[in-house]
């Protein structure tokens, strides 16, 4: 559905885990978040930072 | 149940590109049953719509509410002051509702983000079937309760026509020869005798081709006039 409005469905996962279990939790967040680095910015922020003129890790 | 399916998302932003404020209006009833158009599916059109607006550059506000019903008027009224600070109304209801909403809200257009497509029930989640074409002028107790109105694609009324195959219809041989059924149900319900009675030319009237139709309880129509009149 998210790639309908250009979005890569890698950017989007879902886990099932309970509340025990922290370490899996931090091990999945760490490989997400490269997994997000390597694609770098997704379009919809590219969009935004390009209407508003920010470059990325400026702030408004 | 009425089944719809929503519209492309293409078809959607085409309609609604040029709109500044812009409210996707579910119905939790039929369509929220078919996945197509409630409050869940309301809410994910409207971030879509967001997501769309942000990369086409197009500036655009998307909101997004459901009621239970788009076709009684008292589901509308806790909302209506919302849905009307809209400059379009994408609505998800079947027709009924895109209908009855125009002709309540004023100078606001209401757009329709659904397809309606038939009367149906849902033999297994995720699927969905028409058995009833709303024809005015139900014989199901003729043909052993299948209905070859919209149950047989030519809607015959005489039995099978020379392209059923194998208990299928011509077709295609994922839709089922409605007049095998029949013949097979009544078989089974010791009925099939019946056929043989010779029947008049059906009414067809009664259903899509006798104009718009409308019915009329005057026992319950009259007493809500005079709750009504009470009112102050």
């Amino acid at each position: 559905m998210i790639s309908t409005v250009g979005i890569d469905p890698a950017r989007l996962d879902m886990y099932n885990l309970s509340a025990a279990m922290g370490p899996k939790w931090a091990e999945i967040c760490t490989e997400f978040t490269e997994r997000i680095r390597k694609l770098g910015p997704s379009p919809i922020w590219l969009a935004l930072h390009r209407q508003s003129g920010l470059r990325r890790g400026e702030e408004k | 149940m009425i089944v719809g399916k929503q519209k492309p998302f293409e078809e959607i932003w085409d309609m609604i590109k040029n709109f500044k404020k812009v409210l996707v209006f579910g119905c939790n009833t039929c369509v929220a049953i078919c996945h197509a158009g409630g409050g869940k599916e309301a809410e994910i059109l409207a971030s879509m719509l967001r997501m769309k607006a942000y990369q086409e550059g197009v500036e655009m506000e998307v909101k997004h509410v459901a009621i239970e019903r788009h076709c009684e008027p008292e589901f509308f009224e806790p909302v209506m002051d919302y849905v009307r600070a809209s400059d379009l109304v994408l609505s998800l209801a079947c027709g009924v509702g895109v209908n009855f909403l125009s002709e309540r809200i004023g100078n606001i257009p209401v757009y329709p983000g659904v397809n309606t497509e038939f009367y149906g029930a849902v033999p297994k989640a995720g699927i969905f079937t028409e058995l009833c074409g709303g024809c005015g002028n139900c014989i199901l107790h003729l043909t052993g309760g299948i209905c070859p109105v919209v149950r047989c694609a030519k809607s015959l009324m005489n039995g099978p026509c020379g392209g059923t195959n194998n208990g299928k219809c011509e077709i295609s041989q994922d839709v089922d020869c409605a007049w095998f059924l029949i013949l097979e149900r009544m078989k089974k319900l010791g009925t099939l005798e019946n056929l043989s009675d010779i029947k008049p030319p059906r009414d067809w009237s009664t259903g899509l081709y006798g104009g718009p139709r409308r019915i009329v309880l005057e026992h319950i129509a009259e007493s809500g006039e005079q709750e009504e009149r009470k009112e102050p």
